[in-house]
């Protein structure tokens, strides 16, 4: 049998508007029932990318395919796909049923037929009470279950989301995200999920990418985008990253392990994959390091703390080197360690969670 | 703590309100009034200077009129033409408010100053060469004439109308109509209706009342035996100046357009944006 097909692949898309190029080249596809977010800056394509999945937005060159069909000159109406609205563009004069029905009375179902699958997919989204409501009776979540459900309710083979979540407060923000996916696992379908949250993007997906400028800069696994950034815009926009520059010293390829000099001053990486040349850009995480308690560690060096934040758990400290004021990191300890701001503290940071990061120094 | 029944503001606003009440009973009213008085004033028992009301009221100077008058004619014109006028103009509108309201296109603004230019030049102005061309062009119909002069001079109305009407209409309740799988009518209907409807009717009822009330181009063009009510009431005030038939027939083209009006304000207020829009 031949290979199935994937439920969306996006082959070289470009998109200009005037001398604008919001899309550039962009590759990737999606296999039925996975999650992908396209994350991003504002600015960097990821809903005009949306756009010319659902159809909105002709491309320039490069080809979409959804469910192995070519979607080329194929307007929105005909196009397997159903979009959650930022603003969730209810139809402010239709109840909350005729709403939800809307795409099952295009499709010509029955009445029978439609009033239970209405009901139905309320009934998931906690609506059922409301359905003879109009859309502007409605709180913000409310609406935004309504655009859900009217979305869910024509069962597109791709479900596009354009931020969902962005005008909900955010104790509900979690909520519905985890809704969505649960519905999303649920029911098998393919979403397309755009947000400019990374924390959104990391908890939700299947697969995150990472979008600027209107080119991919990096596509993978959440974990994978977390713990290997390819670049400093993605270890930056990803979660909090210390980034530096380093030059190498000495390498053992065969054992993966780098001495390096940095700002900090020398020191160790343990890195499966080599680094691009010798002198290039690596980056570590606030909370890969530990504040040490014996001597002789690798990897140990002693910061001033110039700001300390108290987050319960955790404690969020700024610290530059003692000797270099003008860099600044941001390192994460225990909510009970014993240090204030003006004193020094001697931290590690493990080799192994220092990494190279895609990036050269010219 | 006392409170005071009226702030200062109430007591501005309770002025601003009685000066304009005062202006409506004394501009509009009154002679409203006095419109009626008059036309109710027996032929055979004039209303002269010492008396405060008309010693006789009798309703035969309306008998009079209808019957001796091409005032039943005129009225078939001019309804007939409103009818045909707010109909084209709606016609042309709409698309060139479509253009105004939801494209974007280099000179429109040019566009749309060009699309008011009716608005500055007086009707008699443009009534005059108007002819002269409608002759040069081979429309002999005065009909046809005036209905073009008519739809010429009012559709800047029914642009601006309907130009805002359209501005109103949401993108993405059009895109996700069409996401959704709607056709173009489908689309038209749930997107655009809903927020056109009132900016529709309104227009088209005050193009209907302008065109019944326009005089310049039915005067120039209808000459000289092409009759509407503002021609037959102009024809009361000139040369034979009779008041109480000139009143019979200023209330006979005011009470339908008052009451078309009123109705032309129900429909804009009821463009609740809350309830079109979606937005509170």
């Amino acid at each position: 049998m031949a290979l199935m097909a994937n439920a969306l692949a996006v082959e070289r898309a470009s998109l200009r508007y005037g001398k604008f190029q919001a899309l550039k080249d962009v590759t990737f596809s999606a296999s039925q029932g996975q999650l992908i977010t396209l994350l991003g800056p504002s600015g960097c394509g990821k809903t005009t990318l949306l756009k010319a999945i659902a159809g909105f937005m002709p491309l320039d060159s490069g080809r979409i395919d959804i469910f192995g069909r070519d979607m080329q000159g194929v307007p929105p109406e005909k196009r397997d796909t159903a979009m959650c609205f930022q603003s969730y563009a209810l139809f402010p004069h239709l109840s909350v049923a005729d709403n939800i029905g809307f795409g099952l009375r295009q499709r010509r179902l029955s009445a029978a037929e439609i009033a239970t699958r209405v009901s139905s997919v309320a009934e998931q989204v906690g609506l059922s009470l409301q359905l003879q409501k109009l859309p502007g009776q409605l709180s913000g979540g409310q609406q935004q279950r309504v655009a859900l459900a009217r979305a869910m309710a024509v069962r597109p083979g791709v479900m596009l989301f354009d931020e969902p979540l962005s005008n909900l407060d955010a104790k509900l923000r979690d909520h519905v995200r985890m809704e969505i996916r649960a519905l999303q696992r649920e029911h098998g379908f393919t979403a397309v999920y755009v947000t400019h949250d990374q924390s959104e993007a990391l908890a939700m997906s299947d697969l995150v990418i990472v979008m600027r400028a209107g080119v991919i800069e990096q596509m993978g696994r959440p974990e994978e985008i977390y713990r290997h950034p390819v670049n400093r815009f993605v270890a930056d926009f990803i979660g909090t990253a210390n980034i530096m520059p380093v030059r190498i010293l000495s390498r053992d390829q065969a054992r993966g392990e780098y001495h390096v000099t940095c700002p900090l001053g020398q020191a160790v990486i343990r890195s499966a994959t080599p680094p691009v040349g010798d002198h290039l850009y690596a980056c570590w995480r606030p909370e890969d390091t530990v504040v040490a308690t014996d001597s002789g560690n690798d990897n140990r060096f002693t910061f001033k703390v110039s700001a300390r934040t108290f987050l319960g758990s955790l404690c969020d400290l700024s610290v530059s080197p003692t000797e270099d004021a003008s860099v600044c990191y941001r390192i994460q300890t225990h909510g009970s360690t014993p240090v204030s701001e003006g004193q020094t503290v001697d931290v590690v940071i493990p080799p192994d969670t220092i990494r190279f990061l895609d990036e050269a120094i010219a | 703590m006392t409170k005071l029944l009226f702030s200062r503001n109430d007591v501005y606003r309770y002025l601003t309100v009685l000066l304009a009440v005062l202006v409506f009973l004394i501009f509009l009213a009154l002679p409203f009034a006095m419109a009626v008085l008059w036309s109710l004033v027996d032929p055979s028992h004039p209303w002269a200077y010492p008396a405060v009301l008309p010693p006789v009221l009798s309703l035969r100077r309306w008998a009079e009129i209808w019957t001796t008058s091409a005032l039943p004619q005129a009225l078939y014109n001019s309804y007939a033409l409103a009818a045909c006028v707010s109909a084209v103009t709606l016609l042309l509108a709409v698309p060139t408010a479509y253009a105004f309201g939801r494209m974007e296109f280099t000179g429109k603004s040019t566009a749309q100053m060009m699309t008011l230019i009716p608005l500055i030049i007086p009707g008699f102005v443009s009534a005059i060469f108007f002819s002269a061309l409608l002759i040069q062009l081979g429309v002999y119909s005065r009909f046809a004439g005036i209905v073009i002069g008519h739809t010429v001079s009012l559709l800047p109305y029914a642009i601006r109308l309907l130009t805002v009407s359209f501005t109103m209409v949401r993108q993405d309740l059009v895109d996700a109509a069409r996401d959704l799988g709607a056709s173009p009518l489908t689309v038209f209907r749930t997107a655009y209706l809903p927020v056109l409807k009132p900016g529709l009717l309104a227009s088209l009822i005050i193009v209907f009342i302008l065109s019944i009330e326009e005089f310049a181009i039915s005067y120039i063009v209808g000459a000289p035996d092409f009759v509407t009510v503002p021609t037959i009431l102009y024809s009361y005030l000139g040369y034979n100046f009779i008041r109480p038939n000139a009143a019979v027939v200023s209330l006979i083209l005011v009470v339908p357009n008052v009451v078309l009006m009123l109705i032309a304000e129900r429909l804009l207020k009821s463009a609740d944006p809350a309830v079109v829009t979606g937005k509170g």
